[in-house]
């Protein structure tokens, strides 16, 4: 699909170009692909967390109606296992299955229910095993994995078993004393994307021994290096096409259909279409890591914080994923935005039988600021002083060092937004009558004013923009100029709802000074990787490259005339590895860049019944420079919507390492009435070392709106308030 | 009627039965259209059983705490499909027996709620199974004094249901082949029906209460504490409860909503 642009340039109001056909329902999703002749796949999945497999059965399957191929591990004719950074997963189960709902083995067939059918037939003889559910206690069990797939990385030397990665930062003296010290135990569930376009995509063989994938993901070209060994292909013959994403938030970074259809396709010569149920889609992709935290702050009879110690515990589940990079970002964003002249971070992430887990919006910040946060209003209480005061003195400002010995070289407005968020008006309390929806309760018509009472949040978290720790981070664009003055631009940024779509046509407008400009299909085949969607940096990186790429496109037109045709790569400043024993960083930085939020927050909660309304959310965000403010504010309210599910009603609920709700009737996430109004102040301060000075977006709220929700709670109510989601019995609790 | 039964189920609005076939808790060689067969439609205090929610909430002679139930109930999508006769009849959420856990009322031997994750689950009835009847429908009715005709026989809406045991696990008191045709109300004074929910729509009951009031005092009706639409006689009963560790804050519930409830009824 080649999208012609609506006007605009950076930094203009621009409406997204897939506004209008996603909310008119004519936006083709990844499940409405379609080829003549195609065949549907199916995936038999572990119905234990851990067990061995004795023996697999296909006969029955093999002659069942309309079935083209059933496979196991023995089908895979390249590498048995792969992984976005480790691989440690197999593609089929090998001899033993490690999470509820793992690929065992997969069938394809004239039609959807065929392919169930048949999968019913396959017999899976299991030897059931204990599972490996209390991340307490992983570091004293037998280990999960033969291999020690993340060590020898530049990690931490931990020999104990079940450790994915052991991350300490030791900055200062950690056992400075303070006049006041407050310390607490914090606890976060597994939050799910719950994306609403569920895993899906065609493969499609091109009859040469190849195959072209089309999928909704995250970062196309990692997908290719994963998927074309396991198929025992070179990369370039096996080409993935962007089809539509119906939301991504992190769960479409690691791979879920894409070598299963294409096994299934290059076997039977024939397109193979599958498509996940939403309780498929719940085991079909890693989770927020659920966290236990316990944290100590010691500050000065001012408050300035002496000493901050924190331990965080996270659950990593069957499989590495990206869980390396979230415990260190975790440890990395500990402290808050604050300046801490001595810390003791320590971070470690577990294997487990439970949900396997890996990137979501946030990225192991969102865990640690509601600690953080919730330790900072501690200590204002402790101290007499006002939470946003307390905040404000210690807030981070460029020219600081962090506790990985990080100096801040760029844009840190912390202060900055510290300040605006305050300053927001806070709506006046509604007066009584009032409609039920208006209410703590909603539509349920619980109250009509008994037992309510107001509360005001306030809270502040930071996040860093992009890859770390020495990741090589690049982005491509290519740019055809036309002798007719028009352009087709070529990048592989994943558009997955953020509106990057929008931010490559308006940087290709406004460095070209043309109109006439068109954005090919992402495809691996026309183009070099951009990176993945994620970590906030696709704005960023995504115009970086096409910025590159259109003024070296002018100057060969300039030099050459005719038509040209170039591809560049833009790469942020480099990053350095953290000091395995010290978290030091080994360079100078370890992170490209950061972005900061402070949210302010109204509740009501009827303390009888302990039913909540968040009333309204006031935030001032650090953006650097909006390339559509439209769409920044959009990431705004979607991304504080989801840190208000996780804070709220969010979570995977298990038993014995098996969800238990993995469906939209039993995992809760916030309707329209559950959402207030919010109001944001988006702060313009240039990051010296992006093109226009852009930030990403997506992340920052998402961060704070957690905590910031529970501190109004907890002001509302007088609770500790230590675990999210707060739920009623939270709050009515013993 | 006589194909119903042997593997032959009843199908009005689908929406419970639908999925319970699709996760294989259910099973059905043929399934009857009942549309045509089943009474629909609002004819004073009687309803037809094949009625939709959707029609039951949109009508003003319906009493409050019956049209809200309904309101309350699901999406706008199922209410437009599912009937008030299905509505009576729908199956727990309790997760055990989702996941066809070997649960007392999948005829095993042990309750798997009372000892792990019961959060949702019972505060009355709740030593043999644990699970929580859903129906915001039946609560409004219990208040109500609703009775249920059935193709077979008449009786008040608390004798459809039964408490699950060793003899039989099922939650009501109907023949395979006997369908619900009718609900008769009595209307009362005044009547009213609060759902506590995790979120502000679209959730199931953590506890629902339905108060009607009449000549001779207030009726209360109960969804989310009991294996079964559990009726109150007054708010003292609740100190009959028997709450589960999980469950406790249920009764915090259903003392504060039943005292709100009565007051809003003016009882």
């Amino acid at each position: 699909m080649s999208t012609t642009l609506p006007l605009g340039r950076v930094g203009e109001r621009v409406k997204r170009v897939d506004g209008i056909p996603k909310t008119n329902g004519e936006f083709a999703y990844s499940s409405d692909l379609f080829a003549a002749g195609m065949l549907w796949g199916h995936t038999l999945r572990s119905p234990h967390s851990h067990a061995r497999i004795v023996e697999i059965d296909l006969a029955d399957a093999l002659t069942s109606p309309g079935v083209h191929a059933v496979l196991t591990h023995e089908d895979v004719p390249g590498q048995k296992r792969y992984g976005l950074e480790f691989p440690d997963q197999p593609v089929l189960a090998l001899d033993r299955v490690r999470y509820f709902g793992e690929p065992v083995a997969l069938i394809a067939a004239e039609h959807p229910e065929q392919a169930r059918r048949a999968a019913e037939r396959i017999r899976v003889a299991y030897e059931p095993l204990e599972p490996l559910v209390d991340p307490e206690r992983a570091l004293e069990q037998e280990p999960l994995h033969d291999e020690r797939w993340t060590h020898g990385h530049g990690y931490r030397d931990d020999p104990r078993p079940n450790v994915v990665r052991h991350l300490v930062i030791r900055h200062g003296d950690p056992d400075a004393e303070g006049a006041v010290s407050v310390s607490g135990v914090y606890e976060l569930g597994i939050q799910d994307q719950a994306f609403l376009g569920p895993e899906s995509g065609l493969a499609v063989p091109d009859g040469e021994g190849g195959v072209d994938i089309y999928v909704a993901t995250q970062w196309l070209h990692v997908d290719r290096d994963q998927v074309a060994p396991c198929l025992g292909l070179p990369p370039e013959r096996v080409r993935i096409h962007l089809a539509g994403v119906g939301g991504a938030f992190g769960g479409r970074e690691d791979l879920s259909m894409q070598i299963h259809s294409a096994l299934l396709a290059l076997h039977t010569e024939r397109p193979v279409k599958m498509v996940y149920n939403r309780e498929e889609s719940f085991v079909g992709h890693v989770h927020r890591h659920p966290a236990r935290i316990w944290a100590e702050h010691r500050a000065d009879a001012d408050g300035r914080l002496v000493s901050v110690r924190m331990r965080i515990l996270l659950d990593g589940g069957a499989y590495a994923s990206s869980s390396t990079a979230v415990t260190s970002n975790a440890a990395s964003f500990a402290c808050g935005p604050y300046a801490v002249a001595n810390a003791l971070i320590e971070s470690t992430c577990v294997y487990s039988n439970n949900p396997p887990c890996g990137a979501m919006r946030g990225f192991g910040a969102v865990q640690t600021c509601f600690a953080s946060e919730a330790q900072m209003d501690k200590l204002a209480d402790a101290l007499g002083l006002d939470p946003v005061e307390l905040r404000l003195r210690n807030a981070l400002a460029p020219g600081d060092v962090l506790p990985t010995g990080q100096r801040i070289d760029g844009s840190l407005p912390v202060a900055e937004v510290i300040r605006r968020a305050a300053a927001l008006p806070v709506p006046e309390l509604e007066p009584l009558p009032r409609e039920a929806i208006r209410l703590p309760g909603g539509a349920g018509n619980t109250t009509r004013g008994e037992g309510v009472r107001r509360g005001v949040g306030f809270a502040v978290g930071f996040k860093n923009i992009a890859y770390s720790e020495g990741f090589d981070d690049y982005c491509a664009a290519r740019v055809r100029l036309r002798e007719d003055g028009s352009a087709e631009v070529h990048c592989a940024a994943a558009e997955v709802g953020q509106g990057v779509t929008n931010v490559i046509l308006q940087v290709a407008r406004t460095e070209l000074a043309t109109d006439d400009v068109v954005l090919a299909p992402h495809t691996t085949a026309s183009v070099d990787s951009s990176g993945s969607a994620s970590a906030s940096r696709m704005t960023w990186m995504a115009a970086g490259a096409v910025q590159l790429a259109c003024r070296a496109a002018l100057e060969e037109r300039e030099r050459t005339g005719g038509e040209v045709d170039v591809e560049r790569i833009y790469r942020h400043v480099r990053t350095s590895p953290l000091d395995p024993e010290t978290g030091q960083t080994t360079g100078e930085r370890s992170h490209v860049a950061f972005a900061c939020a402070a949210m302010r927050v109204v509740a009501e909660v009827d303390v009888e019944l302990g039913l909540t309304r968040v009333v309204w959310i006031g935030t001032a965000q650090d953006v650097g420079a909006a390339v559509n403010p439209q769409a920044v504010e959009g990431q705004i309210e979607g991304g504080t919507a989801q840190g208000l599910g996780l804070a709220l009603m969010e979570e995977i609920q298990t038993q014995g390492g098996l969800i238990t709700n993995a469906s939209f009737t039993d995992y809760l996430i916030p309707t329209a009435l559950d959402m207030p109004p919010v109001e944001s102040v988006l702060i313009e301060d240039p990051e010296p070392s992006a093109p226009y000075g852009v930030k990403g977006v997506g992340e920052p709220p998402t961060v704070v709106s957690t905590a910031a929700v529970v501190a109004a709670l907890r002001d509302a109510t007088g609770r500790e308030l230590t675990r999210v989601p707060v739920r009623p019995d939270d709050i009515v609790g013993l | 009627m006589g194909a119903l039964g042997n593997g032959t189920r009843g199908l009005a609005g689908g929406t419970d039965l639908v999925p319970l076939l699709r996760d294989g808790l259910v099973a059905a060689d043929r399934l009857v259209d009942l549309r045509r067969v089943i009474p629909s439609g609002i004819d004073g205090t009687a309803i037809g059983a094949g009625t939709t929610l959707a029609e039951l909430e949109a009508d003003p002679q319906i009493p409050d705490a019956l049209r809200e139930a309904c309101r309350l109930a699901a999406s706008p999508q199922l209410r437009n499909m599912g009937t008030i006769g299905g509505n009576l009849l729908q199956a727990t959420r309790c997760w055990y027996w989702r996941l066809n856990y070997p649960c007392r009322l999948h005829g095993g031997d042990v309750c798997h709620a009372r000892e792990g994750q019961h959060r949702e689950h019972a505060i009355f009835a709740n030593d043999y199974c644990a699970s929580a009847h859903p129906s915001d429908v039946a609560a409004a009715l219990l208040a109500l004094d609703a009775t249920v005709e059935t193709t077979r026989a008449a009786g008040p809406l608390a004798g459809l249901y039964r408490l699950p045991d060793d003899h039989d696990r099922n939650l009501v008191d109907l023949g395979a082949d006997e369908l619900i045709t009718r609900i008769h109300y009595e209307r009362p004074e005044q009547s009213v029906y609060l759902k506590a929910m995790d979120r502000k729509r679209w959730a199931f009951a953590l506890v629902g209460v339905a108060a009607a009031r009449y000549d001779d005092g207030v009726r209360l009706g109960l969804a989310g504490v009991a294996p079964i639409p559990w009726r109150l006689a007054s708010l003292d009963d609740l100190e009959q409860a028997t709450p589960l560790p999980g469950t406790a804050y249920k009764l915090e519930l259903a003392r504060a909503l039943g005292r709100r409830a009565i007051a809003a009824v003016g009882g």
